[in-house]
């Protein structure tokens, strides 16, 4: 496929390579011909020193080909303007916009953006790891705010059925439970065994609340 | 009216002071600690509100809602092109008006992020500097907005051709209309038979072709005899 990644800096240059890599086209635009430095020098993509709101320099860049775009500067207004010309104006069927400061993202929202958040993203990945290190988490939705995440049953909720477990956390839903290698779609009257790997998707919220009520089993 | 303005630079400094003079209600919002503390000594405190224009929450705060007009007069195009999108589409701002910095991002400056208007200050520098330079006295006193037409002032000068022929045998084209003569003080609205004298001055509304041939029709003679092209 064909990606234009605007912006060249630690965020651009690192997926401009990824996008190399899984043997994409990329061009990548900068306004400042030093960015293309941080590059990794087995990247064979295209790169175009510009102002990509200039007239004329997304055409150079072959927005008319483009299957995706990715707007990833570190000015929001920037990224939400170029975003949004190339969904408007340019068509591309894929655009995500970087949100760089967490303040900035309501403005973007406006816009009605595929919105990247690496600030907020890590800042819940971090606390996450902080808080609740047992609970591992398979897929992040949005910018983190629901998680898919993945916990072990303890002795404590043996041969009991899900529904009970679930009634403790109203802000989660069981999406798989694997029994030895096995997975399936739970429901509510699924038993537990001691060992299975359950799949919830939940807020921050709501994990907190299963954890609290995992560990209030197994002390008593 | 009350008009939002963001950004407390020199233009959107003035605008509050010529707004304020004649009597509207301004609110002007900027962020920078550098340039507020000379925004307090220049405008009242209650027209001030301090907060960063490029956050949704912060232009509600400073009573966008209510707004008759935006005016995006930072220093930065992708945050004006943002706050009369945002100013549109979140709060149903009914004008907006954007400064173009570069002018080569004036294509982004349309619809398309709700702007209405677009003031491109380097272009309309350019062009009245250009119309100074071709025109000798002809003075260009507004540019009228998405169109080519312009309102301009002239000085009749000693042995102009135009003196003493009536207006309709000028042979102005359709796209040049006088629209007033300012004779010793007096505004009259001339007639196809009023005619020019020594020292009127002359209003005209008119496209660049039409102002061409006004300008010559209203050149002092040359020194040579000649008759000015």
């Amino acid at each position: 496929m064909n990606f234009i990644v605007i912006g060249c800096g630690r965020v651009g240059s690192e997926l401009a390579f990824g996008l190399y890599k899984n043997g994409h086209k990329v061009t990548v635009i900068d306004s400042h011909l030093e960015a293309f430095e941080s590059l990794d020098p087995d990247f064979r993509g295209r790169t175009l020193e510009g102002d990509a709101l200039t007239e004329g320099v997304l055409e150079r860049a072959g927005i008319a080909e483009a299957d995706g775009l990715a707007s990833v500067t570190n000015s929001d207004t920037s990224n939400a303007v170029t975003a949004h010309i190339a969904r408007t104006i340019y068509k591309v069927p894929i655009v995500v916009a970087r949100n760089y400061d967490p303040a900035m993202r309501p403005m973007m929202e406006v816009f009605g953006l595929q919105l990247v958040s690496s600030p907020s993203w890590g800042a819940q990945r971090i606390q996450e790891l902080l808080i609740d290190p047992v609970f591992r988490t398979v897929f992040s939705a949005g910018n983190g705010e629901v998680e898919v995440y993945e916990m072990r049953i303890p002795s404590c909720w043996n041969a009991k059925p899900l529904a009970g477990l679930l009634r403790t956390a109203p802000e989660c839903l069981a999406v798989a439970l694997t029994r030895a290698g096995c997975a399936m779609l739970p429901t509510p009257d699924t038993i537990l065994q001691e060992g299975d790997l359950l799949n919830v998707s939940a807020t921050f919220n709501g994990i907190q609340k299963l954890r609290a009520c995992l560990d209030e089993k197994e002390e008593a | 009216m009350f008009v939002m303005i963001a950004g407390g630079g020199r233009t959107g400094a003035q605008l509050a002071l010529l707004l304020l003079a004649e009597g509207h209600k301004v609110r002007l919002v900027e962020h920078r600690r550098e340039l507020l503390a000379r925004l307090h000594q220049e405008l009242p405190t209650e027209v001030i509100y301090e907060g960063n224009p490029a956050y949704p929450t912060v232009l509600e705060l400073a009573g966008i809602r209510e707004a008759n007009v935006m005016a995006a007069c930072t220093s930065e195009d992708t945050v004006n092109l943002t706050l009369c999108f945002v100013s549109r589409k979140i709060f149903g701002v009914p004008r907006t008006i954007a400064r173009i910095n570069n002018p080569r991002n004036a294509w982004l400056f349309n619809e398309n992020f709700h702007v209405d208007v677009a003031l491109n200050q380097a272009n309309v520098f350019a062009h009245l500097i250009q119309e100074e330079m071709s025109m000798g006295d002809m003075m260009t006193l507004l540019k009228l907005r998405r169109g080519r037409y312009s309102l301009v002032e002239e000085k009749v000068p000693a042995g102009a051709k135009a003196i003493g022929v009536a207006i309709k045998n000028l042979g102005l084209p359709d796209q040049c209309v006088i629209a007033a003569i300012i004779r010793q003080g007096k505004v009259t609205l001339p007639r196809g038979d009023s005619a020019f004298q020594q020292g009127d001055e002359v209003l005209a509304i008119t496209d660049p072709e039409g102002a061409r041939q006004l300008a010559t029709l209203l050149a002092p003679p040359q020194p040579n005899g000649a008759t000015s092209v």
